[in-house]
């Protein structure tokens, strides 16, 4: 093993234990990694760019911005009254109502915005229902997870993918959404048949408890009428461009960019403001890995370690089995999204010896599914325990582990069985 | 596993930050407070209706059904200002023409609040009274816990306001939980 070669390993390898142990902040991790990287000129200044993903990183940018604005119309909000007043108190249609919700407004919004913005309307929901909010919370968690799979844009893995291996919107909604949808419907009824007996109300109380859950009115949470109006519109007119995005050649990170700026004009809303929001930490976060990554590409490690496994994998179910249990177990214990980044070079190292376009779903669904097995396998796993803690309520690691760890079994088996049939076939 | 717990709270604070306490900000603006929680206890409850609002919708006996009161009075007010104005200008007996059309009319209305109270399994008890219409309510209001009342309420034919300024005036006079519909 050449130096270079041994120290972009191990800069690669102390981030991975920083991110890991979180001992340091992610970000500050990787930064450091690439600060390394650049400086002792493993990877060319003229090659940033090469590995610099910026579809990723301005497409996270655009809807950062989207969502930053339209937050502040309480859209959000809105849309969580409203889904409590669907349910009326009835506590099989809140896990179900939440459920949904949460994996389609987490198929186009990123996870951790979602659960932050759905789980205390939960909690609060619970409470008046007088039942654990633990199903409920632990089901908005996992179905943000499926949710995220579900779409190029659901999770931050899924927008890797996409831009690696140029897959479109569509491309995912038809080999991941349906995956989602039915993994979505097995989870609830896991959940179901795990905590049936907890999920239940006092008969003689469920009409107060519709009472005073009818009695939250949505409109309170609009705090801006006009920038709700627009924050809709322009949401919904980024979902169609992402639809039409291959038939118009247009990236979708251009899509995302446009939805911010058509969002600031039309809004007046301040940029500084705006642009403040974006989550900058996360944008370095990306922008080091790609460089550590592209460190282990440029020394000729990627090569090395996709022939070894060449050695091992002989046909396409190999692979795709490999790839999808191997990424959800490892997603389960680490970050997904570095876990992509080094995943996605040797993918593209495996194209030369056998049909990588299978792999990339096998990729997306372990990736995205594996964070539903233990509580640190996403970040809306910890978010959601988080703000759980914060108010009284505790899920520790092993209770979410019993309970995470069949779902993530279940979806991923039934996940790569079907990418199998479809691609494979028996 | 005490560590991983740690741990997970860790990465929450990194991963939401101040976001957390903003969105939880922005939903204490309408979520109900403790106190706001408990549903109040009425057991007296006056509803009053005259010609222009006696529609009573179906919402008003569900909230009826729900705070399950000891005693509803059901009254049905009509002008005696207007009955006084016919008496000393068209004469006595088409007074009573009118008292007697106002008469059945009432009953009429209250037959439809009759049966919907029925099925509710609450006493109650209904009046026609020739009364001035705000007096009439405020005086009665000492006696009850709630009011139920229609927005068109004392309204006149022509109908210029959406909510009846004799309504207008008994929510600002009776000091006890009005209900409007």
């Amino acid at each position: 093993m050449q130096t270079a070669e041994l120290v972009a390993l191990s800069v690669f390898a102390g981030v991975y234990a920083f991110i890991i142990s979180e001992k340091l902040h992610r970000t500050v991790a990787a930064m450091v990694g690439a600060s390394v990287i650049l400086l002792l000129n493993i990877v060319p200044w003229e090659k940033v760019s090469e590995y610099l993903d910026l579809d990723t990183i301005l497409l996270l940018a655009g809807m950062m911005v989207v969502v930053n604005i339209a937050r502040e119309s309480g859209l959000f909000e809105y849309i969580a009254i409203k889904t409590a007043k669907f349910s009326k108190g009835n506590p099989m249609k809140v896990l179900l109502l939440f459920s949904v919700v949460t994996a389609v407004v987490s198929a186009f919004l990123d996870n951790v915005t979602t659960v932050l913005l759905l789980t205390p309307m939960l909690i609060y929901i619970t409470r008046q229902m007088d039942v654990s909010p633990v199903p409920f919370l632990l089901s908005e968690v996992f179905a943000s997870n499926i949710g995220g799979t579900a779409t190029l844009i659901g999770d931050p893995p899924n927008i890797m993918i996409g831009s690696a291996a140029d897959l479109s919107f569509n491309d995912f909604i038809i080999n991941m959404t349906p995956i989602a949808f039915l993994d979505l419907f097995i989870t609830v009824g896991i959940i179901y048949l795990a905590f049936r007996n907890v999920i239940s109300t006092h008969r003689e109380r469920s009409e107060a408890i519709k009472m005073s859950i009818m009695s939250l009115n949505e409109e309170d949470a609009i705090k801006d009428r006009a920038l709700f109006r627009k924050s809709v519109i322009v949401i919904l007119s980024v979902v169609v461009g992402f639809f039409l995005h291959d038939s118009l050649g247009i990236k979708p990170a251009v899509i995302a960019l446009t939805g911010a700026s058509v969002l600031l004009l039309w809004s007046g809303a301040s940029p500084e403001y705006a642009l403040e929001k974006v989550e900058w930490a996360t944008l370095f976060f990306f922008g080091g890995l790609f460089i550590i990554v592209g460190a282990l590409v440029e020394t000729g490690f990627i090569d090395q370690v996709s022939a070894w496994m060449m050695n091992y994998i002989h046909s396409e179910t190999q692979a795709i089995l490999m790839i999808s249990w191997f990424s959800a177990f490892a997603s389960a214990i680490i970050d997904n999204i570095p876990f992509t980044a080094t995943m996605i070079p040797l993918i593209k190292a495996m194209g030369s010896s056998i049909n990588t376009y299978p792999l990339w779903w096998a990729l997306s669904l372990g990736a995205c599914l594996g964070g539903n097995g233990t509580a640190i396998g996403a970040s809306a796993n910890v978010v959601v325990i988080g703000m759980a803690y914060r108010e009284g309520v505790k899920i520790t690691f092993v209770d979410f582990l019993k309970v995470g760890f069949v779902i993530m079994l279940v979806t991923v088996g039934v996940g790569s069985g079907i990418i199998w049939l479809r691609y494979v076939g028996l | 596993m005490v560590s991983v717990n740690r741990l997970i709270l860790r990465k929450f604070k990194n991963i939401a930050g101040s976001r957390y306490e903003e969105i939880l900000n922005s939903y204490r603006d309408f979520f109900l407070t403790e106190e706001e929680m408990v549903i109040p206890r009425f057991k007296s409850i006056l509803i009053a209706i005259d010609r222009y609002s006696s529609n009573v919708p179906e919402g008003v006996f569900k909230l009826i059904e729900h705070y399950s009161p000891e005693r509803v009075l059901v009254t049905y007010v009509v002008d005696e200002n207007t009955c006084r104005l016919i008496r000393e200008t068209l004469g006595e007996e088409d007074a009573d023409k009118f008292r007697e059309k106002e008469t059945a009319l009432a009953q009429e209305s209250l037959y439809r609040v009759r049966v919907a109270l029925k099925a509710l399994d609450v006493g109650w008890e209904e009046e026609v009274v020739f009364a001035d219409k705000t007096t009439h309510v405020e005086t009665l209001m000492g006696k009850y816990d709630v009011l139920i009342i229609g927005k068109q309420y004392g309204l006149e034919s022509a109908k210029t306001h959406h909510i009846s300024p004799l309504v207008f005036r008994i929510v600002q006079h009776v000091a006890k939980p009005v209900v409007l519909y």
